[in-house]
């Protein structure tokens, strides 16, 4: 996007609409942008990144440049962000640590014939952080990971079923996406099956009804559906999880793409006692840089060395350089102590001022990773009213998908967002919401 | 990519006639609704029919006015499955008319005037936008309730969650129904609009009609309008955007070359 975008003065946006048909300049750039792209791109904006997934008319759709905890949209509105990049900032937008040594990299060179010597140097650091993890590959997407790590988990043990609980997001492909055509349910997604999470009866009937041919479980750490409170797991469940793939002989696959890192240095799985033999990770590792990995215990070595793992990009350098200063920057500036510090006060602000406006409002989830819902509206009504107040007033909260906290963030933001939060709650206290009509 | 009608599964044929007997049925009433001309030629005690197809589902009945109690006096009989898809898609075919009772005729006769009646008011420049997007709307919503219950749709909708979805644009109301496999549409009064109904569990509402039947004629892609402001979705997200998907089968249905 040219620097033109950020102009204010740029022509171009004078079709910008509000949500409710009346005109938003605050946008307008961002919407003549919207309209151009829909003559070319399918959609205009697609995936989870569409207008439709936040609330038209009260967020940007077209975002120009970032700093620390801070966005600033095509139109040059600055906003407090709580989305992080899908949880992929941790140190912060422009970190200067990660930044300056991937751009000193980006000059010497990125994408090269053989890898980067770095690539051994970030394997060996996982390795030695990440708990009972003994090798990594590298690649791009969470998507590229996960399904990876089924592919490999099917390979050695020669099943084909893979379960996973309904509402999880393991990626894109066809073998885990809600792109339900019957052509897809007959290949990859036919021998995909789900269970309520937390659900360990439900578990066990599955593995009962599948018995000789499960060939993984792959779990988030923690369940994070869209639309939906988080869930945190249950010693029961995770025990009853691993014990159910040791006597199949399947293996367990803990999907750490969107938590990484913020629970614990280590992996999520620590954080919950969780004992997987293999482990994605991806989003923060490298504070926005494209890379994931896969790690794996030694008793998947083998089958993983004799995968044809590849890509065009899945060795490039700058990424490599990115994890390892970012692994670097989350020590120096606190690490997850800090982020559930900071979490912490979200999390008890929010609930507290929506307590006094009269709301029931739950923040759900780990402390690093918070989402806002209201107990008396489980079709989130009040929450897209509540995130739309918040964006009016200069703050990225996503209606439908959970937040996160970065180390960026600092006590002046949180302070910042709690007294938008207040006029938010009372502007919904205030307005004659659809939710109020409802019986 | 266009099918032709000969390339169809049993299945698909019949899921067809049924969608396009249900068109025919709930386009014949939008205009009776819309047309003073047609809701002369109407007899004072109201017409009441049926079209009942040999190979799909249970018949599909036409009441005007809307609110008569009047018993059926006419069962338009289709011996297969293209038949009626060729006859209600305009071509030739064969169509059994099966007297029920009295006035019989007079019911068939009113049929196939309010069904070339809507034709026309669909296709001529002249017709209000009012009129237009009623007609939009009910083609759209009562094809989604035809088409549900077919196989190829059954895991999109088991995932799209149940509830009920309020759709607005300008007077015109809706309430469209996802129960398990089922869709059920039920037009609101004039009133719903402007009161707003409870029980929703989501609402959709167009800006006006123009966006109504921007939208709805593939004039306006969805995604896009719901991006510019011109479609407004509050409420449960993903019951809304399921029934996006099942739109989808929706076009592909009425693409099918006869």
């Amino acid at each position: 996007m040219s620097e033109m975008a950020d102009e204010k003065s740029t022509a171009a946006g004078m079709s910008g609409k509000r949500i409710d048909g009346s005109p938003s300049p605050r946008f307008a750039v961002s919407m003549a942008y919207f309209e151009r792209a829909a003559k070319v791109i399918p959609g205009g904006i697609y995936g989870s990144k569409s207008p439709g997934f936040l609330v038209p008319g009260h967020f940007p759709y077209y975002l120009s440049r970032a700093q620390g905890s801070r966005i600033y949209d095509a139109d040059g509105n600055e906003f407090i962000d709580y989305l992080c990049g899908y949880g992929s900032q941790i140190v912060g937008y422009g970190n200067p640590a990660v930044d300056g040594q991937a751009l000193e990299q980006a000059r010497r060179g990125d994408l090269l014939n053989q890898p980067h010597p770095a690539m051994v140097e970030l394997a060996e650091r996982l390795v030695g952080l990440v708990e009972d993890m003994d090798w990594a590959v590298f690649v791009k997407n969470g998507t590229d990971a996960t399904t990876l790590a089924t592919s490999i988990a099917r390979a050695d043990t020669g099943k084909q079923v893979i379960v996973a609980a309904e509402g999880a997001y393991h990626g894109a492909a066809n073998w885990c996406s809600t792109n339900v055509f019957p052509v897809f349910m007959q290949a990859e997604q036919r021998d995909v099956r789900f269970f309520p999470y937390n659900d360990v009866q439900a578990l066990e009937a599955l593995f009962a009804a599948n018995k000789g041919h499960v060939a993984c479980v792959i779990l988030t750490p923690y369940h994070h559906p869209t639309y939906r409170p988080q869930q945190l797991p249950t010693p029961e469940f995770t025990a009853a999880a691993e014990r159910l793939c040791r006597a199949e002989g399947a293996y367990l696959i803990v999907d750490d793409i969107r938590a990484n890192f913020r629970l614990d240095m280590r992996g999520s799985h620590r954080f919950f006692g969780i004992h997987p033999d293999m482990v994605t990770m991806g989003k923060a590792l490298a504070n926005g840089y494209p890379i994931s990995v896969l790690l794996g215990t030694d008793g998947l070595r083998k089958t993983a060395s004799s995968f044809f793992i590849t890509g065009t990009y899945w060795m490039s350098a700058v990424p490599m350089i990115a994890a390892l200063a970012t692994l670097g920057e989350m020590e120096r500036l606190g690490g997850t102590a800090r982020l559930a510090e900071l979490g912490r006060t979200l999390k008890e602000g929010l609930e507290s001022l929506g307590k006094e406006a009269g709301f029931r409002a739950r923040v759900s989830g780990p402390l690093a990773i918070p989402y806002l819902t209201f107990d008396e509206d489980s079709d989130l009504y009040l929450n897209q009213r509540f995130c739309a107040a918040m964006a009016d007033r200069g703050v990225f909260m996503h209606p439908h998908h959970n937040w996160f906290i970065s180390l960026a963030h600092t006590e002046e933001d949180i302070a910042r967002t709690l007294e938008a939060a207040q006029g938010a709650f009372r502007e919904l206290g205030s307005s004659s919401s659809l939710a109020a009509e409802r019986p | 990519m266009k099918t032709n009608f000969a390339h169809l599964g049993p299945e698909e044929r019949s899921v067809l006639a049924r969608l396009k007997a249900s068109l025919a049925l709930r386009l014949a009433e939008e205009a009776c609704a819309a047309d003073a001309e047609l809701q002369k030629r109407c007899p004072p005690n109201g017409i009441a029919m049926k079209l009942g197809i040999r190979g799909s589902d249970a018949p599909l009945r036409l009441q005007v006015p809307r609110t008569s109690s009047r018993r059926p006096s006419l069962l338009l009989f289709f011996p297969n499955t293209e038949a009626a898809v060729r006859v209600l898609s305009g071509a030739k075919g064969t169509a059994i008319p099966l007297p029920l009772g009295s006035g019989a005729f007079v019911a068939l006769t009113f049929f196939r005037k309010a069904l070339g009646r809507a034709a026309e008011l669909l296709r001529s420049p002249d017709t209000s936008e009012e009129t237009r997007a009623g007609l939009l709307l009910a083609a759209t919503l009562y094809g989604l309730e035809a088409i549900a219950g077919e196989s190829y749709l059954e895991r999109r909708m088991q995932i799209i969650p149940d509830g009920v979805v309020g759709i607005r644009a300008g007077g015109i109301a809706y309430q469209v129904t996802k129960k398990g496999r089922t869709i059920h549409v039920q037009r609101d009064a004039p009133s719903a609009a402007a009161s707003g109904s409870p029980h929703l569990d989501a609402l959709l509402s167009f800006a006006g009609y123009r966006s109504a039947i921007d939208v709805l004629s593939g004039k306006r892609q969805a995604v896009v309008a719901l991006g510019s402001g011109e479609v407004r979705v509050e409420g449960l997200l993903p019951l809304v955007q399921g029934l996006f998907a099942v739109l989808d089968r929706l076009s592909w249905y009425l693409g099918v070359e006869v």
